[in-house]
């Protein structure tokens, strides 16, 4: 179990980095690796050639911006999940940490690094999209902003073009006043079979936004519109907590593998949105 | 085929070698240096017996580079103790029967000496939180507990 | 009771004592100080100059024929030293080992054709892995798929295509025969009730955090192989790896190196050390087969027992158990290397605890598109475990009686050992009653009880299961041949020998003759000896012979090591004291049986200065031989070999009214785990687990609890996550470990509180019993009953494992859809 051979190319900054994007069109990022090594190592993946950011200094800030936060490409997860500044202004995120991977695959993986991998079952694009994160992409010409909903197209895919590279991600302050993430895995720690991340405002009793977004059930994290309408406009009480479960379990189609059938995926949705669209609504005090 | 040069510090020595780009951290120190200890159960990220300290937090040596390992300091299980003079974390899973086959052992101790330097005074809660990314399939796992909690006594009261 | 064979008279030398000062000690492992500073060599630790490496193309079609294989670009690449193909292989070694019989034959490279997902088509030798793998990819292989044959009740009708091996005839079925013992149809006439049910245990396996490995050698000068490995065994048949390597027995020493773990997986690995071999007399280097874990899930020698049950269990409306009768289609994959040996060992203990008065077992052993079977702790015992566990439980709710109440009513007396069962094992010695109480006391039954009640009221479901699990220990060898049809390799020996020595300086060497693998042979031989000389373990060094220097020893497996070794050291120790005592009586002029041993010394019984150190002693053996007697069996020296034969075993009755004893051993556990399943999820919590063994005289009970919890964390895992589950394609979906799913820490509970019950052998020195698969063998009926008991109010029955979250709350959405 080794990978195969690979151009071993190493960034001493953003620039170089991109440049490197551009001059080898058969290239992409190493970051931590703690995806794209295992599946290096099995042959399911083989870059012709890596360009490892590892070195490029000043790119694992995790820092205000505004009332949100700028997280560099390089933050590791320990590093965001230990962050008071993001415990503060997207708990959410925070508390999606207490499921993602064990600690010292954490120690190297980078936030970055897993939402450009874009593994269906992985939980922090179900918490980007709930909290509005935006995330930079940059290139030799230029860069652009990227809404998390439209970053994520499909399985291991992304709106990062081969010559981008992603290197800032922004977390809004805090827009909703309720949030909650719940997740389903075989093991504590693996990939999810299901995961909700929910964020919800509450306006004199009544649900007046309200995010429902899902992973691990679809070709990439996605929200779960019907969800969050039939929530929207009333009080949480059970009624709604039911439609809500229902409406997500029916806006989902998904797939069975060996951890789990479809049947099972969809029964998880809805218990995951009920608990976490209650636990959501109780955080908004 | 094309070789990079690194330099790895290991356990305080420098090694200066060419290694090919692919060549995975858990190779060059088992193949390249000899440093055997380090043991290779799953190389696909699971199973947590290639654990190594890298730059003062745990890695998986399975997935790593050897050249991203280039100018950094490595700590392996050989640099840790000797049979006649245990690291305490070694010693605590002697008395405490932390290990059977032995083979998880090297990655839990690295594991747990990280741990134990964050936090020297670990609940039950803390110590299976920092392990449950190291398999062990002979022991249940209590016994480790158990020895990482005795290690952590012998070492508060080493300092005291 | 004449229908069930007879009992030997006891060998045993040594009466268990309470006065002992080593045996019963939580001694810290002499194994250990090596292994925590990263110094243990297991396979892949072993370097040889010159040594290549080797990797295998594998087969990723379940069932085909090779139409054509074409390796020129392959070896063309640079650092390729050879590639061989199946047609390569087979010029140059014959087919792997196997006790089936008749034969199933296993090239070690597939020849005309695949029968797995995983097995090997080529193999490569290069100058690293990493080329060995890029060579594989280069490989070309042109396939015409056959239809794969995945569900065991279908095997049992393929013909034409399908069939796996057309040699043995147009079937799929390997072995297909009914054994019964006593008045079965008389049994089933006089019961009032018979529970019927259908079960599926999965596949799983041990897999060791250690794969298997090889680095072989071969001596072109005296014509000879040295392979080092981390097999089992080879004391015992290694000579068989020799035969299929077409060389004589005396030209090829395996030379055993630290196994990380085997649960059996490692009894008696075949392909790896054959495979290193063949590549190392090709290339004329040492050759390195380390398999990685793609090789391991896919093509290891050990998936292990894949069953199909269909149980019935007689019984009087008053709770008398009577009768079993068993419908078995085991789903063996597509080779048989121990044959049928997993169902050898079943008819051990397959009544359980129970006076149940007659047993027919009717098996078919079927050969599917999967990975062979092996042994994993249990050795197909574990099934029979969950098997009349279930049937008891399901027994006591028909009747509507305590499920505790049910089993202490059916226990075997402990007057009533030792104990015939109906399939002529017997039941050394054993005191059910004692080990349920003290498990009752540990799992604080009346406060989970309460617990779970006013958890229901609050709309959460808490389950406690109860199982009470036979264990038995030291398998002889009648349990690889008794199914057989054909005669075959019907051995009736499985001992195990020691070399002791002492040294001049008064210093203890013992050679080991089987391996490490996981267990704590060292410190249970130190134990021992140190007992039997009364010298401190810290003077006793041991080591490990290779073949060359090896004594017939069996090895671990089947919890026997313990129980193995402590006879051979006792056998042992015993001719040396016995030298001593002569060459002391000697030497203080007194006569020998007013002489003692004490704390290392002989001493003249009453005379406080009369006394010589074993150190002493040890210095006139060697080198003052006209200093003792002068007599002719008496040489210079201290040392002694000793081959410890099983302690008892009879053979089959000729007309197979019973199959003799042959796993007499026979420990005991009650399992109790109290569960909460989360009924939205099928997610399954421990809140508490208790479990108490009785495995006779302990030698060390620190050890053993290791084994009882890793034995139990093992059963949680085959109750609830690990599958080797392969799809209609035949195609394994959890060849990764991100898909089989060992349980981490977190899926293992906090705390496995763990009791003892001591009844010791009657057969065995000091009364010990074997403890090496308890855990396994008694977790997942009792897991199972606990979810069943969580779940009663919504009639949820478990009859099939494992019972990962999904296939749980599939059980419950069943049960609620029924309800509403």
């Amino acid at each position: 179990m080794k990978p195969p051979r690979f151009r071993y190319l190493r960034a001493g900054s953003v620039d170089g980095a991109v440049q490197a994007l551009a001059d080898n069109p058969d290239a992409r990022i190493l970051a931590g690796g703690q995806s794209l090594i295992a599946m290096m190592n099995l042959r399911l993946v083989r870059p012709a050639c890596l360009i490892d950011i590892n070195r490029v200094p000043d790119l694992g800030y995790i820092r205000e911006e505004g009332d949100g936060v700028a997280i560099g490409a390089l933050a590791r997860h320990n590093e965001v999940k230990h962050s008071e500044l993001v415990r503060a202004r997207c708990p959410l995120l925070t508390e999606a940490y207490e499921s993602i991977a064990h600690h010292t695959v954490r120690n190297r993986g980078t936030l970055g690094g897993n939402l450009c991998h874009a593994d269906p079952s992985s939980e922090t694009p179900a918490v980007m999209i709930a909290v509005g994160a935006t995330l930079v992409l940059q290139s030799v010409g230029g860069t652009r902003a990227v809404g998390a909903e439209d970053f994520f197209l499909g399985t291991y895919e992304t709106a990062a073009r081969q010559d981008e590279m992603l290197v800032e991600i922004r977390l809004p302050g805090r827009g909703a006043d309720g949030w909650a993430f719940a997740e389903i895995s075989n093991r504590h720690g693996d990939f999810a079979i299901a995961v909700i991340a929910t964020t919800l405002s509450l306006e004199n009793g009544r649900c007046a936004a309200a995010r429902v977004v899902a992973s691990g059930v679809g070709e990439h994290a996605a929200r779960l519109v019907p969800a969050e309408q039939a929530l929207v406009g009333g009080p949480v009480d059970e009624t709604r907590l039911d439609a809500a479960a229902a409406a997500a379990a029916g806006a989902v189609d998904p797939h069975s593998d060996s951890h789990a059938d479809a049947a099972y995926r969809r029964d998880a949705v809805a218990a995951l949105t009920r608990r976490t669209v209650r636990r959501a609504a109780e955080r908004c005090g | 085929m094309e070789r990079e040069s690194i330099s790895v510090t290991v356990n305080g020595r420098t090694y200066e070698r060419a290694v090919e780009p692919r060549r995975l951290l858990s190779d060059f120190l088992r193949d390249d240096l000899r440093l055997t200890g380090t043991h290779v159960g799953c190389e696909h990220g699971v199973c947590g017996s290639c654990t190594v300290m890298m730059d003062g937090v745990t890695a998986r040596s399975c997935l790593t580079f050897a050249v991203m390992a280039d100018g950094a300091e490595i700590e392996t299980i050989e640099g840790l103790g000797s049979a006649d003079a245990m690291h305490p974390v070694q010693q605590a899973f002697w008395e405490k029967h932390g290990l059977q086959c032995g083979f998880c052992t090297p990655g839990m101790l690295m594991t747990a000496v990280e741990l134990l330097k964050r936090n020297p005074d670990p609940s039950v809660d803390d110590i299976r939180d920092a392990i449950s990314g190291n398999l062990c399939r002979c022991t249940g796992y209590q016994t480790i507990v158990d020895s990482i909690r005795h290690a952590a006594k012998l070492m508060r009261e080493d300092g005291a | 009771m004449s229908d069930r064979g007879h009992i030997p008279e006891s060998r045993q030398r040594e009466a268990p004592r309470a006065d002992l000062k080593w045996i019963g000690r939580s001694m810290k492992r002499v194994e250990d100080p090596r292994l925590l500073v990263g110094k243990g060599i297991y396979t892949d630790d072993v370097n040889l100059p010159e040594m290549a490496h080797a990797a295998v193309l594998r087969s990723p079609h379940a069932h085909a024929r090779i139409v054509s294989i074409d390796v020129s670009r392959a070896a063309a690449l640079p650092g390729v030293l050879c590639v061989m193909t199946g047609a390569d292989a087979a010029k140059v070694c014959d087919p792997l080992p196997t006790w089936a019989s008749p034969p199933v034959l296993q090239p070690v490279i597939a020849d005309d054709r695949v029968r797995h997902v995983g097995e090997a088509v080529a193999a490569v030798a290069a100058e690293d892995r990493y080329i060995a793998e890029d060579a594989c990819e280069l490989i070309e292989v042109e396939y015409e798929p056959l239809p794969p044959v995945v569900d065991p009740e279908e095997a049992l009708t393929s013909t034409g295509d399908a069939v796996l091996h057309p040699e043995r005839g147009d079937t799929n079925i390997a072995l297909e025969r009914t054994l019964s013992f006593g008045p079965v149809e008389e049994d089933f006439a006089a019961a009032d009730l018979v529970i019927e049910r259908r079960f599926r245990w999965p596949r799983s396996g041990g897999q060791p955090l250690e794969t298997v490995g090889a680095v072989a050698s071969f001596d072109e000068g005296a014509g000879r192989f040295t392979i080092q490995c981390n097999t089992s065994m080879y004391n015992y048949c290694g000579w068989m790896i020799a035969s299929t390597l077409r060389v004589a027995p005396h030209k090829l020493n395996i030379v055993p190196t630290l196994a990380g773990g085997s649960f059996g997986s490692k009894m008696f690995v075949h392909k790896v050390p054959v495979l290193a071999a063949v590549l190392a007399r090709a290339v004329g280097r040492p050759v390195k087969f380390m398999e990685d874990r793609i090789d391991n899930t896919t093509s290891c020698d050990n998936h292990a027992s894949d069953r199909v049950y269909y149980a019935k269990l007689a019984l009087k409306r008053d709770g008398t158990l009577l009768s079993l009768k068993t419908r078995i289609i085991d789903d063996y994959g597509a080779f048989l290397q121990f044959g049928v040996g997993q169902h050898g060992n079943a008819l051990s203990q397959c009544v359980g605890p129970y006076r149940i008065n007659s047993v027919e077992v009717d098996l078919a052993a079927v050969l599917t598109n999967k990975c062979q079977q092996g042994a994993y702790r249990g050795f197909g015992s574990e099934v029979a475990n969950f098997v009349i566990e279930r049937l008891v439980d399901a027994a006591a709710d028909e009747l509507g009686v305590d499920r505790i109440a049910l089993r202490r009513q059916n226990f075997i007396r402990p007057d009533q050992f030792p104990y015939l069962i109906p399939t002529g094992n017997m039941y050394d010695s054993g005191n059910y009653q004692a080990v349920l109480d003290e498990t009752l006391k540990l799992a604080d039954l009346e406060h989970w009880r309460a617990q779970q009640t006013e958890a229901r009221k609050a709309g959460r479901y808490i389950g406690i299961g109860v199982a009470t699990c036979q264990e038995r220990s030291v398998f002889s060898a009648t349990e690889f041949w008794m199914w057989n049809l054909e005669q075959g390799v019907e051995w009736t020996s499985s001992p195990d020998g020691v070399s002791v020595k002492i040294d001049p300086t008064g210093k203890a060497f013992v050679t080991l003759h089987s391996p490490f693998w996981g267990n704590s042979p060292e410190t249970v031989a130190a134990q021992v000896l140190a007992e039997q000389l009364t010298i401190d373990p810290a003077d006793i060094e041991i080591t490990y012979s290779d073949t060359d220097q090896g004594l017939n020893s069996t090895g671990p497996g089947g919890s026997r090591f313990t129980v193995m070794v402590t006879g051979a050291i006792v056998g042992a120790a015993s001719q040396i004291r016995e030298k001593m005592l002569r060459i002391a009586a000697h030497l203080m002029e007194a006569d020998v049986r007013d002489l003692a041993l004490e704390d290392g010394a002989v001493h003249v019984k009453g005379v406080p200065d009369m006394k010589m150190s074993i150190a002493e002693l040890a210095d006139k053996a060697h080198y003052y031989r006209l200093s003792m007697p002068d007599d002719l069996d008496l040489t210079s020296g201290l040392d002694a070999t000793y081959v410890y034969d099983h302690p008892v075993t009879t053979l089959p009755d000729p007309d197979e009214r019973h199959m003799g004893i042959f796993y007499p051993i026979m420990g005991h556990s009650c399992h109790i785990p109290v569960v909460e399943v989360d009924v939205e999820t099928g997610q399954v919590h421990f809140l508490h687990y208790a479990a108490v063994h009785d495995c006779g005289t302990m030698v060390n009970p620190m050890t053993l609890e290791g084994h009882i919890r890793g034995g139990t964390v093992n059963g949680i895992g085959t109750a609830l996550f690990e599958e080797f589950a392969y799809d209609e394609a035949g195609q394994l979906t959890t060849a990764l470990w991100t898909d089989y799913l060992i349980p981490t820490i977190k899926e293992a509970p906090a705390d496995i509180v763990v009791g003892h019950v001591e009844t010791p052998s009657p057969f065995t020195e000091y009364g010990v019993k074997g403890g090496g698969e308890g855990g396994r063998m008694g977790g997942p009926p009792a897991i199972a009953a606990a979810i069943e008991d969580a779940l009663k109010p919504l009639g949820v029955t478990i009859d099939s494992l494992p019972l990962p979250p999904s296939r749980l709350r599939a059980l419950i959405r069943k049960a609620q859809g029924r309800a509403a």
